[in-house]
């Protein structure tokens, strides 16, 4: 029936793609339009006045230097592009398979000749194109917007650009963690437990670590760290850490086809 | 040939739950009914057909090939209708069928419009507002329409209507003529007496008999149920050499072969009664008895 066995099935993918286009669709213009609203917004008096306003403060740590990047380095790039994307991440990655594993039904994907390992290359991949396509729009929107609205700026695009692979990267490490719990647990409820639990977690860490320097220690138990917008920004060697990120990604992705080939499933 | 065969199957879940030992082998054409009550073992065994779940110990074979192994090959000849009904995230019927046409690779749907006639099925309706019968009937209609040779059938009448029950019942018998392996759980007794040649009983886990329905729903003995005017006459009656057994004071059951049945007339002819009852030898009798370990009357 299937020759050779297409590692990715296209009815499962549209199916998937139908079922989760809408969620997608609406985190993917939150996610461009915070991006835009932050480039927009920007402008060097403003951020010298807040800069004022905070000085002293435990805030003043995020507010270090007074470029377009580096504004965005400490916001859009440490809070909102970081923990909406993830909130996509955790639904999406549930309901991929833990929730039709829980629900029941993956019985019937499962009671045709499609092998496990199929369905999870399938389901793995959408979530890696919708990442993708998210950051590609979301990138492509705020450097649009740059272009527009502050043309007279001098900003280095390959840092604009590095910060957002950096972002994507982190995503796909995170979409990873999610991903794994979702193919390892049989009950929804373990599979957001670890798969909504460790990413939120690595978030809290990331940000009480740059809070205060006395709080520098989180840094040490999130991945978030490895995307280093501060070594980008600044010309240091940030390779490694997206490079890890990377990495991590890839091994749990093939750790998710792994266990769900092996595991018993209460169809 | 043997279509399905599970050799010595054993998935232990601790606390004796599980099931433990299984053997059970279903020649090609045949028709196996499988009953047991809740929690008795009967999905867990249904599940190693499908390859959902892994043996601890012992194989599941279908069609000669090993059904964790090989899971993906074996659903080309085998259609499913699952214990528990639960549509994937599709808006219609539809849908549904289409979809899962697709991942048959089933491009002539002639059968399953037929079915959908026959169960009068409505798939143009919104998936998640079906009834529970509705939901049924497209399980169904998904799990036969590619005309697979095996069917693995999870208490598939579950939700129907009794007439709509008898029309599927109908539907599987066809099945069956065109030689189809079949494996079904059930609560309904009347369903397996009227599909299955075997019935396989399962108790905690473990078989408890295997047996040809038409040994069980025999007629060559009848088995009465007479109920006496006093305990006197039902006192006397025991005495008779007759196959008997005293139920209460006054009521007593009673098994008589067929050709000794007018032997059986002339000297009931001679007591006072009150009242006469005829038992059918089910399947449903013969299940209690192998269960409680005592005959039921009801």
């Amino acid at each position: 029936m299937q020759e050779g066995n297409p590692i990715i099935n296209g009815t499962i993918f549209k199916q998937t793609l139908r079922a989760n286009v809408k969620l997608w669709l609406i985190f993917t213009i939150v996610l461009t339009l915070l991006q835009i609203v932050m480039v927009a917004v920007f402008d060097d008096s403003t951020l010298a006045d807040v800069s004022h306003l905070v000085e002293g403060t435990a805030l003043a740590g995020l507010l270090g230097q007074t470029t377009l990047l580096s504004m965005l380095a400490s916001t859009y790039y440490s809070i909102h592009g970081v923990i909406f994307p993830i909130i996509y991440i955790i639904m999406t990655a549930n309901s991929l398979i833990a929730s039709q594993v829980d629900r029941g039904s993956m019985a019937y994907l499962l009671s045709t000749p499609t092998k496990r390992s199929t369905i999870i290359v399938t389901q793995a991949f959408y979530l890696i194109v919708a990442l993708v396509v998210m950051f590609c729009i979301e990138t492509t929107a705020g450097f649009i917007t740059i272009q527009v609205i502050h043309s007279d700026m001098d900003i280095v695009v390959a840092d604009f650009i590095m910060l957002n692979v950096g972002l994507f990267l982190l995503m796909f490490a995170i979409s990873s963690i999610s991903f794994f719990f979702s193919s390892y647990c049989n009950l929804s409820k373990n599979s957001l437990a670890f798969g909504a639990g460790i990413p939120i977690a690595f978030f809290l860490f990331q940000l009480l670590s740059s809070v205060d320097d006395s709080l520098n220690v989180f840094s040490y138990f999130t991945i978030n760290a490895l995307f280093d917008t501060t070594a980008i920004l600044e010309g240091e060697n940030y390779w490694w850490k997206l490079i890890v990120l990377l990495g991590l990604g890839i091994v749990l992705y093939i750790a998710s086809l792994e266990v769900f080939k092996r595991k018993d499933l209460p169809l | 040939m043997t279509m399905i065969e599970l050799h010595d199957v054993t998935k232990d879940y601790g606390d004796s739950r599980g099931i433990f030992n299984i053997n059970l082998s279903i020649e090609s054409g045949e028709a196996l009914g499988f009953v047991g009550t809740n929690g008795a073992g009967k999905t867990t065994t249904i599940r190693h057909l499908m390859g959902f779940l892994k043996p601890n110990t012992g194989t599941v074979k279908i069609n000669t090939l090993d059904a964790w192994q090989d899971a993906a090959e074996i659903k080309r000849w085998v259609g499913y209708v699952p214990g528990e009904i639960a549509f994937p995230d599709v808006s219609t019927g539809w849908d549904f069928i289409q979809q899962q046409a697709n991942l048959l690779q089933l491009t002539d749907l002639s059968y399953a419009n037929e079915l959908i006639d026959r169960l009068q099925l409505d798939p143009s309706a919104n998936i998640k507002r079906m009834s529970k019968g509705m939901k049924q009937k497209t399980a169904i209609v998904v799990a036969l329409m590619a005309n697979s040779p095996i069917l693995i059938l999870d208490e598939p009448t579950t939700g129907l209507d009794p007439l709509m029950r008898a029309e599927f019942i109908q539907i599987i018998k066809e099945e069956k003529a065109k030689g189809k392996t079949i494996f079904m759980s059930s609560h309904m007794f009347e369903e397996i007496e009227e599909i299955c040649d075997k019935v396989a009983m399962i108790k905690e886990g473990k078989i408890v008999t295997v047996t040809l329905v038409s040994t069980i729903t025999s007629t060559e003995n009848q088995h009465f149920i007479i109920e006496f005017s006093n305990e006197q006459e039902c006192t006397r009656f025991i005495q008779e050499k007759l196959d008997s057994m005293a139920i209460s004071n006054s009521t007593v059951s009673v098994n008589i072969e067929n050709n000794a049945l007018n032997d059986f007339l002339a000297i009931l002819s001679t007591y006072q009664i009150d009242n006469i009852t005829e038992q059918k030898h089910t399947l449903q009798e013969h299940f209690y008895h192998l269960y409680a370990g005592g005959q039921s009357y009801n």
